[in-house]
């Protein structure tokens, strides 16, 4: 009876793991045509809803055609697409990572967009730059977003246009009260590092020539760029803006973030009255950009297909729903954007000046490992901007073999 | 798992040790259960555990970004990891933060789950509730106990400033200054000392009472009785300590993980790189540098360093232990 009760208990064990294991092959074989797409999983059931409309109008203008839209937790989403690859189970197409396009572009993971099949005038230039490699285009995006300049009304009654007046308003308001830091300065660090292009943009600068191969935050409008915070902290001490969410407790009166945060702040912290202002700059309004692309596998079975997904998601009529459903703003400059709070028009006229990342695969690497271990010396004071930066420019260059 | 071959089932006629020579087939029989009762296990272990470990191993000796394929470049990632610090700048940092924590939290973590211990066996009622608080923070959620402690060690808010401002200690900011870091991640790793406190409670327990009283005869005093009795009774439940509590913190990285992500933060490590253990930086290589093949090699390094480690622990502890 007990050997019985084992045997079929091993039985059924090994049954379960055999089929679990079938079922883990990739899709895109059949008569009829599929088409996989993986993304994010919703933020919300109403995004759900947003993105099963869109996925049915292509199936109804595309007879004899099924889209399977898998989606993942964003924190999971490039370790198992990067197993899938690995596995060579990669969907048709799928989301990805802004930083990642150039990685997966040149080494081949990814298709280089079809000449012809998109206009780029009709895409945001900043936001059809995340998908090149070598000059060469290689996804369209999705969505995209940015950061900007969040202000407390009642601390900072008008947002500071230029540096000079940025550093004017937040030395006043820790002037009035030495408990509250006139800005919660980026720290050193990989968030940090992510933020710090846009400042150097808006001095006119760039942090790499990527076509050139040229390393260029070393130069003046960097370092000034890196100076600017490390002036900043005079009226913002750390030890008030390490505190757990300063700007949202009233203890900053400016911070530098996203739109994600704001339906977070409105619903946590419904009294606080606060606006959004464009980045303040030196010499020219600027930003950086962020927000995700959609690219086609090389392992693709229905590349065209695959394409005419991509294109119907950024097309006019879908790109701005869809948009708004992953968290960001429409890449096409013809969709429209989902009505939402007055902060818009600030982040709007930012993505307008936007500025991709440059397209060097191992970027992130020296994000992290690089640039924010800098730009940290150099606001701790262990270096000035000029030391940190020529420093780490050097290692960047080093590291990338972009010595001449 | 084959057949059992013929010629010894026809040794089974009865015979005056019949008993003694039906064995061989029961136990057979036995073996055939035994196995598959083992199997799940086996499975597991070879699926999960070894074949993974020696695709490690292979991936080591190769530049490998998880997509493309992997190419063969010998001894480069180890000799790199250790020598090349503009491919791999925090390298030997990562290693320094890790020795610092193992050393800072390992006897913090076994001083407080002795005095724990010692604590519980000496009440006699309500043990059981002051066991279950003291075991609580080992069970609770690793996110959850990272939220709570980033309000601990809040520069503003935090209850831990507040105490210190009792004293008349100025307030510090504890999680964005490098020095105190690493104090204050072993700070944590000995609140949440309830295993090393059960274990110590079982040894406790087990030291016989007579030996105790024999102590009080002999007219020794409760100092006297805790270093002369109590402590070299529990040197072999310390020697285990010491060994599994020093493999588990040079790998420590759900707790720093947790404290140093989060919204508007990012993984790096903390400030100036104060937290980047050992096994953060592993996994800052494998999953978001696209460096597998020089993951791989890091997690090679580490367990041959554990191997030493340990060997140096039970040749020169375990003597003392015995």
């Amino acid at each position: 009876m007990s050997r019985g009760l084992v045997r079929g208990a091993v039985a059924a064990l090994l049954a379960i793991g055999l089929t679990a294991c079938g079922g883990g092959s990739g899709g895109g074989q059949g008569s009829d045509k599929e088409l996989t797409f993986w993304m994010y999983q919703d933020r919300t059931p109403q995004a759900g809803q947003v993105i099963e409309k869109i996925r049915k109008d292509f199936e109804a203008a595309n007879p004899g055609v099924t889209v399977k839209i898998v989606k993942i937790p964003k924190d999971d989403y490039n370790t198992k697409l990067g197993s899938a690859v690995a596995s060579n189970s990669a969907p048709d197409a799928g989301i990805l990572d802004q930083p990642l396009v150039s990685k997966f572009a040149l080494d081949g993971t990814i298709k280089e967009v079809p000449a012809g099949l998109i206009n780029e005038a009709d895409y945001y230039k900043g936001a059809l730059d995340t998908n090149r490699a070598n000059g060469k285009l290689y996804g369209l995006p999705a969505d995209q977003t940015c950061v900007a300049l969040f202000y407390n009304k009642k601390l900072v009654p008008t947002p500071p246009k230029t540096w000079d007046e940025l550093k004017q308003v937040a030395a006043q308001v820790h002037a009035a009260d030495p408990n509250i830091a006139g800005m919660n300065v980026p720290k050193g660090d990989g968030y940090g590092g992510w933020m710090f292009p846009a400042i150097v943009h808006g001095a006119g600068g760039e942090m790499v020539d990527d076509a050139g191969k040229k390393v260029l935050f070393d130069q003046p409008p960097a370092v000034e760029a890196l100076q600017l915070w490390v002036d900043l902290l005079k009226s913002s001490p750390r030890q008030i803006t390490d505190s757990d969410k300063p700007f949202e407790n009233g203890l900053a009166a400016m911070t530098i973030t996203g739109p994600y945060d704001v339906p977070t702040i409105r619903a946590d912290f419904p009294d606080l009255d606060f606006g959004v202002a464009p980045l303040p700059y030196k010499t020219e309004p600027a930003g950086n950009i962020g927000g995700e692309d959609s690219v086609v596998f090389s392992t693709s079975k229905n590349a065209d297909l695959a394409w005419k997904w991509l294109v119907f998601l950024t097309n006019p009529q879908n790109n701005g729903q869809l948009a708004d459903a992953l968290g960001g703003f429409p890449v096409n400059v013809k969709a429209q954007v989902v009505a939402g709070g007055p902060e818009q028009a600030a982040f709007l006229e930012q993505l307008k000046v936007a500025h991709a990342r440059p397209a060097v695969p191992q970027w992130i690497q020296i994000n992290d490992e690089i640039i924010a271990p800098a730009i940290e010396s150099a606001l701790t004071g262990k270096a000035t901007a000029q030391q940190a930066l020529a420093d780490a420019a050097a290692k960047t260059r080093t590291l990338l073999g972009w010595n001449s | 798992m084959t057949a059992p071959p013929l010629v010894e089932q026809q040794d089974l006629a009865p015979g005056p040790r019949g008993g003694a020579r039906r064995r061989p087939v029961a136990r057979r029989r036995d073996h055939l259960v035994a196995w598959l009762l083992i199997a799940p296990a086996l499975a597991y272990f070879l699926v999960f555990l070894l074949y993974p470990a020696l695709s490690a191993l292979y991936y080591s000796f190769t530049d490998w970004n998880l997509r493309s394929e992997a190419s063969w470049v010998g001894l480069a990632n180890y000799t790199d990891l250790l020598f090349d610090d503009v491919k791999y700048p925090h390298f030997w940092k990562s290693v320094g933060v890790t020795l610092q924590y193992t050393l800072l939290s390992v006897p913090m973590t076994l001083v407080a789950a002795m005095v724990q211990a010692l604590l519980l066996n000496a009440i006699r009622r309500g043990s059981n509730l002051f066991r279950l608080l003291l075991f609580l923070p080992v069970v609770t959620a690793e996110a959850a106990v990272g939220a709570i402690w980033r309000w601990l060690y809040d520069p503003q808010y935090g209850l831990i400033n507040s105490a210190l401002g009792l004293f008349g200690i100025p307030g510090q900011n504890w999680l964005n200054t490098p020095e105190l870091v690493i104090p204050a991640l072993a700070f944590i790793a000995t609140w949440q000392c309830g295993i090393s406190m059960i274990i110590y409670l079982a040894g406790l327990k087990g030291i016989p009472g007579s030996i105790q009283e024999a102590a009080i005869i002999d007219g020794a005093g409760p100092w006297q009785r805790f270093w002369r009795v109590t402590f070299p009774m529990l040197r072999p439940t310390t020697f285990y300590l010491v060994v599994t509590g020093v493999i588990a913190a040079l790998q420590v990285f759900g707790l720093v993980y947790v404290i140093f992500s989060g919204s508007g933060r990012s993984v790096t490590g903390g400030p100036e790189q104060s937290g980047l253990t050992y096994v953060l930086h592993l996994y800052l290589f494998a999953f978001r540098y696209d460096a597998m093949g020089a993951a791989c090699a890091m997690s090679f390094i580490l367990l041959v360093f554990i191997m030493i480690v340990t060997a140096l622990q039970f040749r020169f502890l375990k003597r003392e232990a015995a």
